[in-house]
């Protein structure tokens, strides 16, 4: 096991010192302490929102159920088990995938597929994005990957589709998709500096 | 599921895995393979910079509107993950004299051998209606059906009819993260109406609920839902539960 607690943080909003800190406070009720929360957050939050659902009105709902979330489960926070911004996120984006796909549950499977995306969503999101430090970053070393592991990932992330329906997508096999989300993200890990 | 469930890391980390089975069984191996779980924290970590990378300001009205609501919302208490005894006066057991009758028929088929089951605390015990699920536990045409997902997991329904209730309670389902949780799916001729949602506590086992009125259902279904749960299944159930008939 690796020091977490104890680890130099990096640069980046999304870990700020005190993230953690701050979500056991939380768990407490502690409601100033979720402002502070609120203020880091909130941004990343409606963010991955917006990019997953493309609708800013239902970016905005999905933020809302997640930061009250957030308050509601700070105590199931678990800081051995990762980071707050982690936590976050991870409910952020389970949040606003879940929301695409109960919406596409109700068209059929094969209009599904054959709803070819004519664009890609890393495209999407490189057009409507805002230029930060943050996004530059990631941007170089989404750059860095094979266009296949490129396309696994931000298919998934940005567009939350499943690795299934991405091999359909891509038109590659099923192992192929799963090997090259994995390598990806390795190779993501590492060029990002991610502490593990 | 592939022979090689680690590869599916990247996917996990990525929510891509939209197969409720293929999850839990991912999940499941993590909780054998330290390794595993470990690249898995990471890739995590990386994903969740995919989503930083791409924060943008939401409206100022949001912030108002959050933290006018949570002044409505009850806190969830932190998770009771690690085993061992718990202080005595948390400790919600079922009355000896009430597992009796519905020991004899559970014991043999759900393989619990004690129906012991402890609640989170006193009210979230009252709510749950624990007579009436002693009601319907004991009745004299209570029957009890099974249901496997993966070597593990099992789901108990106890029936019975004249009472025209349902009872589910299960072992082993896999810790599911906040966004999500199991729902219950009273499945007749007419499709599946949504029944109760249900989480398992630190042990694996989720506490007997009562469902819905039993009416033409003839099955039992669990699923995995978002937090809130849903009107219609998102997928396809963990496992279905065919009521007897008579």
């Amino acid at each position: 096991m690796r020091p977490r607690r104890a680890a130099p943080v990096d640069d980046g909003r999304h870990d700020q010192p005190g993230l953690e800190k701050l979500l056991e406070r939380v768990a407490r009720g502690d409601r100033p302490a979720f402002e502070k929360v609120y203020d880091m957050v909130a941004a990343p939050v409606y963010g991955v929102a917006l990019r997953v659902l493309r609708d800013p009105a239902q970016a905005e709902e999905v933020a809302q159920e997640v930061l009250v979330e957030v308050w509601r489960g700070a105590a199931r926070f678990e800081g051995s088990r990762g980071s707050g911004v982690a936590w976050v996120m991870t409910i952020a984006h389970h949040r606003a995938v879940d929301r695409v796909r109960a919406a596409q549950a109700a068209i059929d499977r094969e209009d599904r597929v054959a709803r070819l995306e004519v664009r890609r969503p890393y495209d999407v999101v490189v057009e409507s994005v805002e230029t930060t430090l943050e996004w530059e970053r990631l941007r170089r070393c989404l750059e860095g990957l094979t266009e296949l592991q490129r396309e696994s990932v931000t298919y998934a992330y940005y567009g939350g589709y499943s690795y299934r329906e991405v091999a359909e997508l891509l038109k590659v096999p099923l192992a192929t998709v799963k090997t090259r989300m994995r390598d990806g993200l390795i190779r993501m890990r590492d060029c990002l500096g991610v502490e593990r | 599921m592939s022979r090689d469930p680690h590869t599916l890391a990247g996917a996990y980390a990525l929510y891509a895995i939209d197969d409720a089975r293929d999850r839990l069984s991912f999940e499941d191996h993590l909780t054998r393979c330290a390794e595993c779980a470990e690249e898995t924290r990471g890739l995590r970590e990386t994903a969740a910079r995919l989503g930083v990378a791409v924060g943008k300001e939401p409206p100022p009205a949001l912030r108002e509107r959050v933290l006018a609501e949570i002044g409505l919302v009850r806190q969830l208490p932190p998770a009771v993950t690690a085993p061992g005894p718990r202080p005595v006066s948390r400790r919600v057991g079922w009355p000896r004299v009430a597992i009796g009758l519905a020991a004899a028929c559970l014991a043999a088929a759900a393989g619990l051998g004690v129906v012991a089951y402890r609640a989170e605390d006193a009210l979230e015990r009252e709510r749950l209606g624990t007579q009436r699920i002693y009601a319907v536990m004991a009745a004299p045409d209570a029957r009890t059906v099974t249901g496997k997902a993966g070597q593990n997991v099992t789901g108990t329904v106890v029936m019975s009819r004249s009472q025209g209730k349902v009872v589910f309670f299960s072992t082993g389902l896999a810790a599911l993260p906040e966004s999500e949780t199991y729902q219950l799916w009273r499945i007749g001729p007419g499709g599946a109406l949504p029944d109760r949602l249900t989480r398992p506590d630190a042990s694996g086992r989720t506490p007997p609920i009562i469902l819905g009125d039993l009416g033409d259902a003839t099955e039992i279904g669990v699923t995995i839902e978002p937090a809130a749960g849903s009107r219609e299944p998102s997928g396809a159930p963990l496992m279905v539960m065919s009521l007897p008939s008579a």
